[in-house]
């Protein structure tokens, strides 16, 4: 039979964005695949070169609209190392905090968008339900729904809110009891199993050698986790273990797989945020004026030239990293060249390929397993 | 408690990984050196030197003796006021993962604190100084890492460095019509501000011009 290409994208529900995905295809089956990339790309880096090491934290958000705290984290680490400034402990563990929560927020809408995807509109209206809960709480912090500016250079913004331990303990454990709810409604469909299971084999070695990193390599049976393998913040601290899935086949793991070891993260961070609430120094339920030494350490805000930064970080959709070069404008106050490694950006010309041999129906299927956002892959 | 790797584990994995590097290439050119984070963990990791004509050796040692099997970067850094050896400059970062293939329906459940000689985790920094000039060009890893591929094409779609032997390289980000020869980061690409009268009378900005207007880019 004659082969042709097809265009997917870059309006397509398949894309969760804006891309591209050109599939060669022998009737049902694909035989080649191309990824397309660019749509957004706004030019983050060039930007960043005409901002302070403050005022870069904003763009870091806007990266990804669905896990900012995490990017903004990811960038925070690296100008601590450029700058070499230190951090209060208190500090340290309300970024945990917010970055838990903010992948609960980040699995929810992966969920959600992933849900329809394979035919069930029930689960997007459930996730929103409860992503909601943890923007609230999310917003209780940072001032704003979706992009918080809220962790600082030596520290964080604020400090939490009266009242704010008490309603994440309140809503981490209903959400506990809820992850349980959505398994028992996903575990028995036989749609979800009959679309997931035995579609897009990946194996460990073969992703990290394609650079592929976080819950998808964790989904083939390795506990690798950049929280423990490359530590910072406290995790070290904290009560939790990485979440891992054993694999299906000798191909690898499939999309359930997936799914699964992102449903096991979801519970290790309800634990996590569980455990650092009683764990803070200060106590929970106090609340330190911004700038307070607890929660905001002074830092230099100019870098030499030949200083670097380098931060690794596990975000939402893997290790997500920034590299910073001190001594830009201002002597130093701008970064000379700031560079951003977004896990989807390599992962998504990888995911293209592993789609090869199956059928066109298994593309939303695949390619919603491995939670694609587009902000961060064209920065 | 969460498991993590140990300052102890990680020191020692940085002087196994020092020793070895300059045992095979002391004399090359090639410089090694354990350095420290700043920010709070002060974990060590190891910052190579290296220039361009002997980075395919070393990038094939690493990957096969140093087991360094993840590429996580690759940044052009443009330096138009450099010295005449440093115009460009490109810095690779490696992991070393202790990752492999599973068998089915078995999972392998690392603890940190019991991880030894190389597979504790490990992160490289290569720097590669080029001389000014219009055409910096570095020898590609493509082959040697495939998660180099998209970093490579980043890297020239942006910056402008050109990685010899790569395969099927193209624009990613800009524009595939793009002019040829325009990498915006480079540094004679100056960001423009709007000043307030500008704004003022086109705040729609219908009028405004880029500043390298006529030129070729």
């Amino acid at each position: 039979m004659a082969q042709m290409w097809i265009t997917m994208g870059p309006q397509h529900p398949m894309t969760h964005g804006l891309w591209t995905l050109r599939v060669k295809v022998d009737g049902e089956t694909v035989v080649d695949t191309e990824a397309e990339l660019g749509y957004i790309h706004r030019g983050v880096e060039k930007i960043c070169e005409a901002r302070d090491f403050t005022q870069v934290t904003p763009y870091c958000d806007r990266l990804c609209y669905v896990s900012a705290m995490t990017w903004a984290n990811s960038y925070i680490y690296a100008a601590e190392d450029l700058l070499e400034a230190d951090v209060p402990e208190r500090a340290e563990y309300i970024r945990l905090i917010s970055a838990e929560l903010q992948r609960l927020a980040s699995h929810l809408m992966w969920l959600g968008a992933f849900g329809p995807d394979i035919g069930n509109l029930t689960l997007m209206t459930w996730c929103m339900r409860d992503r909601e809960m943890f923007l609230d709480l999310l917003q209780e912090l940072g001032g704003s729904r979706m992009h918080y500016n809220y962790p600082r250079v030596g520290g964080v913004k604020r400090d939490m809110p009266i009242g704010f331990a008490d309603r994440v303990i309140a809503k981490t454990k209903l959400f506990e009891k809820r992850i349980d709810e959505y398994e028992m409604m996903l575990d028995e469909s036989t749609i979800w199993l009959v679309r997931l299971q035995g579609v897009g084999y990946a194996n460990a070695a073969e992703m990290v050698d394609a650079g592929v990193s976080g819950p998808n390599v964790r989904a083939a049976g390795v506990n690798y986790d950049v929280r423990w393998a490359h530590p910072y913040s406290v995790y070290d601290e904290v009560d939790w273990e990485p979440a891992v899935e054993k694999p299906t086949s000798v191909k690898g793991a499939d999309c359930y797989d997936r799914y699964r070891v992102r449903m096991e993260e979801m519970r290790q961070s309800c634990r996590m945020v569980l455990d650092a609430l009683n764990k803070i120094p200060g106590g929970m339920n106090t609340n330190y004026a911004s700038g307070d030494e607890m929660i905001l350490t002074k830092a230099p805000t100019r870098a030499p030239e030949g200083a670097t930064g380098f931060s690794n970080y596990e975000c939402t959709r893997g290790a997500s990293q920034f590299y910073i070069q001190g001594g830009g404008e201002g002597r130093g106050k701008n970064p000379y060249r700031l560079s951003i490694r977004s896990p989807m950006f390599i992962t998504i010309p990888f995911v293209a390929k592993t789609m090869i041999g199956y059928k066109i129906a298994d593309i939303p299927a695949i390619m919603g397993s491995f939670d694609p956002c587009i902000g961060e892959t064209d920065r | 408690m969460g498991t993590s790797i140990t300052l102890e584990q990680n020191t020692s994995a940085a002087e196994a990984c020092l020793e070895a590097i300059n045992g095979r290439f002391e004399g090359t050119g090639i410089t090694a050196s354990i350095e420290h984070h700043s920010n709070a963990k002060k974990y060590a990791f190891i910052r190579l030197n290296c220039p361009p004509q002997h980075w395919l050796a070393l990038a094939k040692w690493m990957r096969h003796e140093l087991n360094v099997n993840y590429c996580s970067m690759v940044t052009g850094t443009h330096f138009p006021d450099g010295p005449d050896e440093r115009g460009w400059e490109v810095a690779y970062h490696f992991l070393r993962q202790p990752i492999e293939d599973q068998k089915p329906n078995t999972y392998n459940v690392m603890v940190a604190e019991e991880l030894k000689g190389m597979d504790i985790p490990m992160e490289f920094e290569v720097f590669m100084p080029l001389p000014q000039g219009d055409t910096p060009s570095v020898p590609s890893i493509q082959s040697i890492w495939v998660g180099a591929d998209w970093n490579e094409k980043e890297t020239w779609d942006l910056v402008g460095i050109r990685f010899e032997g790569h395969e099927n390289m193209h624009r990613v980000l800009n524009p595939h019509d793009s002019p040829e020869g325009f990498h915006p980061l480079q540094k004679q690409h100056k960001l423009r501000y709007h000043d307030h009268n500008e704004m003022y009378d086109d705040p729609q900005g219908f009028m405004r011009k880029p500043a390298d207007e006529g030129r070729v880019k």
